[in-house]
């Protein structure tokens, strides 16, 4: 009797150990997808819902293989820079007309003549808005990376991340001053830049707001250098700036707010004249992870047009309240 | 029949320096050829592709070596020699010093040396690197990608059958020539000097 108690507890923990067996190696997530060491990016890339004040309204697919720069003119249409081409959308998205152009345009604006103004991989262009070549010269360096321009009536303010500055010309391309070296005396600490993004843009007052990503920073020039004012915080948190080089691109809205676009944590969103945070514009669930170069133009509907070339296409936004008279 | 007797013993004497002459020959082509192998191209060896990897830790936990014979190289030409190191920092680090609660590397294989203000230069120790590619992966995210994956040539025994191979899920992992053994991604990285 106690022998057979034995026998069928024995067989009883068998069949248990047998059983844990086959639902270990069957039934079980494997370990080996699980990353001892894992970064931990998708929590930094989690936002609060709430924040987001504006709705996607529309995309577009462009017809370029590379897309790097977008800019409206006054009549809202939508200019799209990239790769041996130029093209130019109406504001609802259709195709007007497009350009070839030699090599690559990284960055574009429109002067208030209407000329379109593009960086080029080594060199600035002039093109009417029939596209046709006005103008053209090279920057002094070999070495430059034109990232980003800017055009009033008298001046083209060109970004160059390779030399770390920005140059200002007249519209015949004669250079006129460098803005951002370094003069301790002045206040300017010069512009830190790591990586090949590095923005710049006119506001309301004709002020020049250059990026300074390494630092975090937004920096305001006057035409002859000069430092007006500087803001931007460094966080991973919504609301600062994160990773090593942000904001990598933005946009000034008519009330003078900065629509700006990071990398690493892909995000937009816009932060106050006074440069405090306002809100969300994209959280990083609305982008591909490790999406970059989300330049940002917007338009006289202050509606946001960014472009993102993970998808080639552009993409509006508009504030929730106004959807309705889109 | 003493004709036959002798040309018999010629014949064996023939028969064994000619042996003895191919055999030499043979051995001498042997030679050559592992000669050939090591030296030349005709070796391949493991590495992985850092524009496939997604740095997923498995190159720290599969290698039949201890630690991995996968390490981070520093591609130090595109480097931005940044502050706030993505590829050196825990995402949220308040203050930006060499801390141990600061980093992000669980060995503490990464060195910050400061260079200029802002400039810091990060290098790699190799001993204490694991290849988990943590640093990798905040490198990409927030920084230009100069921290790499690379398989180190002189730790890897280039077994037949890589165990990190089989597993990745990238398939990242192929044999290239012993003559180029390296796949770093990026400009700068013919001016890495490492063997």
């Amino acid at each position: 009797m106690k022998q057979r108690l034995i026998i069928i507890a024995s067989v009883i923990l068998l069949l248990t150990v047998i059983g844990y067996m086959v639902y270990d190696l069957f039934f079980t997530e494997n370990d080996r997808n699980n990353n001892p060491y894992d970064y931990g990016l998708s929590e930094l890339r989690k936002s609060d819902s709430t924040l987001i004040a504006y709705s996607e309204v529309q995309q577009f697919s462009t017809g370029l293989s590379d897309i790097y720069g977008i800019t409206t003119d006054p009549m809202d249409r939508i200019y799209v820079a990239g790769a041996n081409g130029l093209e130019i959308y109406s504001a609802e998205g259709n195709l007007v007309s497009k350009f070839p152009v030699q090599d690559t345009a990284y960055c574009i604006t429109i002067a208030p003549d209407g000329m379109i103004v593009l960086g080029m991989e080594d060199h600035i262009e002039i093109m009417n808005p029939e596209g046709m070549i006005i103008s053209r010269w090279k920057p002094e360096s070999e070495n430059s990376v034109l990232t980003g321009v800017a055009a009033d009536e008298t001046n083209v303010y060109v970004a160059d991340a390779g030399e770390k500055i920005v140059y200002r010309y007249d519209l015949d391309g004669n250079l006129l001053n460098r803005i951002g070296e370094k003069d301790s005396l002045a206040g300017i600490p010069r512009f830190v830049i790591p990586s090949p993004y590095f923005d710049l843009g006119l506001g309301r007052d004709n002020e020049l707001w250059v990026v300074n990503s390494g630092r975090h920073l937004f920096e305001a020039f006057r035409p002859d250098g000069s430092l007006i004012s500087t803001w931007g915080k460094t966080s991973m948190g919504v609301e600062g700036f994160c990773g090593c080089c942000n904001p990598s691109n933005f946009a000034i809205l008519s009330d003078g707010s900065f629509v700006t676009s990071e990398k690493g944590i892909e995000r937009v969103k816009i932060y106050l004249p006074s440069g405090e945070f306002k809100s969300l514009v994209a959280a990083p669930d609305q982008f591909e992870e490790g999406t970059r170069g989300l330049d940002l133009a917007v338009d006289s509907k202050d509606r946001i047009l960014l472009l993102d070339p993970w998808r080639n296409q552009v993409r509006i936004f508009v504030y929730i309240g106004d959807e309705d008279n889109e | 029949m003493e004709g036959q007797g002798e040309e018999k013993r010629i014949n064996r004497r023939k028969f064994f320096r000619t042996g003895a002459q191919a055999g030499v020959l043979v051995s001498l082509g042997g030679i050559t050829a592992l000669v050939a192998r090591k030296t030349g191209s005709g070796e391949f060896v493991w590495q992985l592709d850092p524009t496939k990897c997604t740095q997923c830790g498995r190159c720290a936990t599969s290698c039949v070596k201890n630690p991995s014979a996968v390490k981070c190289v520093h591609v130090y030409a595109m480097c931005g020699y940044c502050d706030l190191c993505g590829g050196y920092f825990l995402p949220e680090t308040k203050t930006l010093n060499t801390g141990a609660e600061n980093q992000l590397c669980p060995t503490k294989a990464i060195k910050r040396t400061f260079i200029e203000d802002p400039f810091f230069q990060y290098s790699i120790d190799e001993e204490l690197c694991i290849g988990c590619g943590k640093c990798v992966k905040g490198c990409d995210a927030f920084g230009n990608g100069s921290l790499q994956l690379q398989v180190r040539q002189n730790i890897c025994d280039n077994c037949n059958e890589c165990s990190i191979a089989r597993v990745c899920p990238s398939d990242a992992y192929s044999r290239v020539p012993a003559d180029k053994p390296y796949l770093l991604n990026g400009f700068g990285k013919e001016k890495l000097d490492i063997t």
